[in-house]
């Protein structure tokens, strides 16, 4: 197993739906998944409400993780969240 | 103004009262709350000082009657049915409403800053309510400090507003009529009209602007004073406008004198009156009576400051400010 497929074996993706929830639900639950995940796991998490792509952004730069990718469609926003060394 | 009706006791004489529900023990102008008179703390102030004791209420708090109304205003309009309520509180609102709640057939989730004591945050849960901690910075962009009020908004509109029906405290004109309806009466009944001055602390404004309200409304000549705390304050249940929204509700016009108290002070007046009172009132009665030293008061003059709770439930807040005090030295 190449190195590459280690690390990428390792890395948890967990899936949060926040579809329908206002502003700042979606931060409010997208904190309380991270600090259960371990650093480095990955959260990927839908909203609807367009506050989101603001208050996220802001939430993962606050919190010290890392924001891998914003995907916009046309009524929803995946976010894909890199947990960082805080809890 | 809404007007509420209640149940009739069975007795009006207070040797052979009972009572058949809890809800029968909230207070109106026939039960009311009990006011003590400060003998110590006032020192030579001369003043007719008397504290309303709020948590002598069956959930503890000035809020039962809040509470109480909040939910028969959303009874009355037909909005309570089938859902489960929501609120934004520093606890006693929650601690009431999860109360009524459960007798009303139904259940709170309350968003609660996590800076309330863990006290607090037990009680709810013991009595069924849902409780999310809410950081006061929760909305990182958009950042009032009311991260709690904002979350139980977005709750109570998610979901297409199906499952929560929010009893807002902050905006609800029921909050102003529990206190004109009761909280106001109750004074004016148990000084026989001679109060001069009412002192209560700034938190939703509901006790203010509603006892405020019916008390000048009976004589204009008193005098109504709201204690604000400083901004960073550890007074639950208070609000300082300087960092906080100005509830909806909040009328300017019915308050004479604003009065901001610090928590030092606070504390140390909380403590003179467990102390020189043997009154186990909670921190805000303490900012109130602290207040009171920068009102321009008369010799005489009648006072009537709300003591809003107790303080068993911030038990965790005076070990900090205790330390080591009241422990064997050795």
């Amino acid at each position: 197993m190449s190195t590459e497929e280690t690390i990428a074996t390792e890395i948890e993706v967990y899936d949060l739906d926040c579809a329908g929830l206002l502003c700042p639900l979606p931060v409010y639950k997208a904190a309380l998944a991270l600090a259960k995940l371990e650093p480095g796991d990955r959260l990927r998490l839908i909203t609807t409400d367009l506050g989101a792509l603001e208050d996220i952004p802001a939430m993962t730069r606050q919190r010290g993780d890392t924001l891998v990718s914003v995907d916009r469609e046309v009524d929803r926003q995946t976010f894909l969240i890199q947990k960082g060394t805080q809890p | 103004m809404t007007t509420t009706t209640r149940q009739i006791r069975l007795s009006s004489d207070r040797s052979a009262r009972r009572f058949e529900d809890i809800r029968e023990m909230l207070p109106d102008v026939d039960n009311p709350s009990p006011m003590v008179r400060l003998n110590h703390v006032t020192g030579a102030r001369e003043l007719d000082l008397y504290l309303k004791l709020e948590w002598m209420n069956p959930f503890g708090s000035i809020k039962d009657r809040t509470a109480f109304y909040l939910i028969e205003g959303l009874r009355r309009r037909g909005e309570l049915e089938e859902r489960e309520l929501v609120e934004a509180s520093s606890g006693n609102t929650a601690i009431a409403l999860a109360a009524l709640a459960s007798l009303a057939g139904t259940r709170l989730t309350t968003t609660i800053p996590d800076g309330v004591p863990e006290e607090k945050k037990v009680i709810l849960r013991m009595l069924g309510a849902e409780v999310w901690e809410t950081p006061d910075d929760l909305c990182p962009v958009d950042n009032p400090k009311d991260g709690a009020i904002a979350l139980a908004r977005s709750l109570a509109a998610s979901e297409g507003g199906s499952r929560y029906t929010a009893t807002r405290q902050y905006e609800s004109e029921d909050n102003i009529a529990a206190h004109y309806e009761t909280t106001g009466p109750e004074i004016w009944q148990q000084t026989l009209g001679r109060v001069k001055w009412f002192v209560a602390a700034l938190g939703t404004t509901g006790t203010v602007v509603g006892a405020g309200r019916y008390l000048k409304e009976r004589d204009p000549t008193i005098r109504v004073v709201a204690v604000e705390p400083e901004p960073g304050h550890r007074l639950p249940g208070m609000k300082s406008f300087g960092e906080a929204s100005v509830p909806g509700i909040f009328d300017r016009q019915v308050v004479d004198h604003t009065v901001v108290v610090g928590d030092d002070a606070a504390y140390a007046a909380t403590t003179e009156i467990w102390r020189r009172e043997s009154l186990m009132v909670g921190p805000s009665t303490g900012a109130v009576v602290a207040a009171i030293e920068q009102v321009p008061t008369d010799p005489g003059d009648l006072v009537v400051a709300i003591s809003a709770d107790s303080g068993v439930k911030y038990t965790s807040y005076f070990e900090d400010i205790l330390g080591e005090e009241g422990k064997p030295q050795i």
